[in-house]
């Protein structure tokens, strides 16, 4: 019922005038043995394209659950997530991968890289993703390059690199398919300040580049990057 | 195109190269296992069927067992010998082929100081040479002469000339001597029922002047000539012979071969099984390693989903480090196979000639084809479970 309201809501808008991203009465139960545990509740929030965004609270407060939303890692238990105007919860489990691969670039506080593979290869695997072939256009190259990383340190594996590295390259695996969509879950919280800076000055020039930038922080002085700052408490939107 | 995924799972093998190798080794024993085995039944079955199909000409008329109820109630079942009329039906049902009567024992005899045990028949010297062969020596001339096979001539260290003493040794009583005029060669398993290779062949006429049962023989066999007319000249002595009651009873060979053969194909079929028993032992091997290798790598897993890698691609990975343990399992145990395969059909047949043949050779590319198969069946859960763990509990775990 809730989705048909929100539907009729959205008939009136344009096609220019609907946010890329839309988060309508979101909310996410973890059902636990002591019980049922609301870590989103009833949350709505519209983000438009190239907007700079930190979300803040206090731990445990549902930053990462909001994120991992708008990652489709994790679909609502209800309400809606629209991307571009489409409703999440109508695709198949096929469509949200391709979204996560295309239109979303997701940098962890803890990286991730994939430790088997090089710096290089860990940039040039969502090319593969995406093309199903390896990468002979240079995209990898070029993107790692525009992170710093000279072909020599291309070819290290994560655990040969530092934690300032390795989220360069988590930046660039996540930039490499031209994704509309940067999603940074505490990318400085891993990282000395001094490294956390450089970080968050990629994440400006990604940003100045057109890109759409949500950023999960504690630092008020990391947060002071974005242009509009969103406060959760308890799984609730108490300031925006 | 190199696949990414055939990388990472060349790796994560490489990384846990001890774990792969010992979960191959479950592969090697088992493609070893289902190779050698369907080798040495098939290297059996082929060496016995050319022993066989050597003599599948001959047509073997026995005497029916003839059953008869005495009044106490005791059954008995004797057999009875081809008597003289029965021998001319069957000449006169069998045309131009040779028609072979045989008197058959056994006997003990002594040659020098030495005792022995062995078969005895007894023929007409002119009918020997139409199916056996004589080695060294000659064909039987006088009435004591006697011609012997050569696993007994080796065992009893005969040569021509020997004399060999027929009968129960016995101090108070004389036994008649033949001599040795010739050996023959080696038979083998002789399917028209003259296993000569440990026999003393006498001539008919001294065979009934001292065991009796003259004109009544064991055995007549026929050698037809064309094997396209066996079933015909089996109808016709059979038409002439059994005509009023079940007189005597006719095989050949080839007969006896298809029914050997299935016997051989079950026993084949029968260590075919007990060799994949050791295929279950490495696909559990194989699945308890994978599963291994799944629960080590769930973060990794976690990460793949989460930056967009399909399910199926997920799966796949898992089912490529499946494939690539059994090829490297296959491959040694190709190897395997050939050597031990070898050995053992030479150690237990004595006979390797049949071993390249394709019927046989081809059990190493089954074996191989079949441990790829197990280890990819092996996989199948594993990688299922990896593909569809949730992305977030993925990343989570540590
Ligand atoms: N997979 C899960 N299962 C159960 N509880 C979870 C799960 N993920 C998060 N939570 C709980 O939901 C709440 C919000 O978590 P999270 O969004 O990670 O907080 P944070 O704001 O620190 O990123 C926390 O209390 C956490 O324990
Ligand atoms: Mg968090």
């Amino acid at each position: 019922m809730v989705e048909i309201k929100v539907e009729e809501a959205l008939t009136g808008l344009s096609m220019s005038e609907f946010p890329l991203i839309r988060l309508a009465d979101v909310t996410k139960v973890y059902h636990l043995e002591s019980g049922d545990f609301k870590a989103l509740d009833h949350v709505s929030l519209d983000i438009n394209d190239n907007e700079f965004v930190a979300i803040m609270g206090p731990s445990g407060s549902g930053k990462s659950t909001i994120m991992n939303q708008l990652g489709i890692l994790d679909i609502p238990t209800s309400g809606e997530l629209y991307i571009e105007g489409k409703n999440v919860s109508n695709m198949t489990n096929l469509e949200r991968t391709h979204i996560r691969r295309d239109t979303v670039g997701y940098i962890f506080q803890k990286f991730y890289l994939i430790p088997l593979l090089s710096a290089y290869e860990n940039v040039e695997y969502p090319l593969i993703l995406k093309y199903k072939k390896r990468d002979t256009t240079g995209k990898a190259a070029a993107v790692l390059k525009s992170v710093g990383f000279d072909e020599e340190l291309s070819a290290h594996r994560p655990n040969q690199l530092s934690g300032g590295q390795q989220q360069r390259v988590a930046i660039a695996r996540a930039l490499v398919n031209d994704p509309k969509i940067m999603l940074c879950d505490e990318p400085t919280g891993n990282l000395d300040r001094k490294t956390g800076f450089q970080i968050m000055d990629i994440l400006v020039g990604l940003h100045n580049e057109g890109k759409t930038v949500i950023l999960v922080t504690h630092d008020p002085k990391i947060a002071e990057y974005a242009h509009r700052i969103i406060e959760l408490e308890d799984g609730r939107i108490v300031a925006s | 195109m190199k696949d990414i995924f055939f990388d990472l799972s060349v790796r994560s093998v490489k990384l846990n190269f001890l774990r792969s190798l010992l979960a191959s080794i479950g592969i090697v024993i088992g493609v070893v296992a289902i190779s050698s085995m369907g080798m040495l039944g098939t290297n059996m079955q082929l060496s016995v069927k050319q022993q066989l199909s050597a003599n599948v000409n001959t047509i073997m008329i026995s005497s029916d067992v003839v059953r008869t109820t005495s009044t106490a109630g005791v059954t008995a079942a004797a057999a009875q010998g081809i008597d003289k009329s029965t021998l001319n039906d069957i000449k006169t049902s069998v045309g131009q082929n040779d028609v072979i009567p045989i008197h058959r024992g056994n006997t003990q005899f002594t040659i020098g100081s030495t005792d022995g045990r062995g078969s005895m028949y007894g023929m007409d010297p002119n009918d020997i040479t139409k199916f056996l062969t004589i080695d060294q020596g000659s064909n039987i001339k006088g009435a004591n002469d006697a011609l012997v096979g050569p696993t007994i001539a080796s065992n009893f260290n005969m040569g021509i000339g020997s004399r060999i003493k027929i009968g129960q040794n016995c101090a108070t009583i004389v036994r008649p001597t033949v001599r040795v005029a010739g050996i023959l060669t080696t038979r083998g398993f002789a399917p028209d029922g003259v296993n000569s290779d440990n026999a003393i062949i006498v001539p008919d006429t001294w065979y009934t002047d001292h065991y009796g049962g003259k004109d009544v023989y064991d055995q007549v066999n026929v050698i037809v000539q064309d094997i396209s007319k066996i079933n015909e000249t089996e109808a016709a002595i059979d038409k002439k012979v059994n005509q009023h009651t079940q007189t005597v009873r006719i095989q050949d060979a080839s007969s006896r071969l298809s029914s050997i053969s299935s016997t051989l194909g079950t026993i084949t079929t029968f260590i075919l099984a007990i060799g994949s028993i050791s295929l279950v032992v490495a696909a559990v091997s194989i699945f308890n390693v994978m599963m291994m290798s799944v629960n080590e790598r769930v973060q990794e897993i976690g990460i793949l989903l989460s930056i967009g890698t399909e399910k199926g691609e997920v799966r796949r990975m898992f089912l490529y480090e499946a494939f690539i343990l059994g090829v490297i399992g296959a491959g040694v145990g190709g190897l395997g196979s050939l050597v031990i395969g070898y050995s053992v059909v030479s150690a237990m047949i004595g006979n390797t000639t049949y071993f390249f043949m394709p019927e046989s050779i081809l059990y190493v590319p089954y074996g191989m084809i079949i441990g790829i198969v197990v280890c990819l069946v092996s996989g199948l859960y594993p990688a299922w479970k990896a593909s569809n763990m949730d992305p977030i509990d993925a990343l989570r775990a540590e």
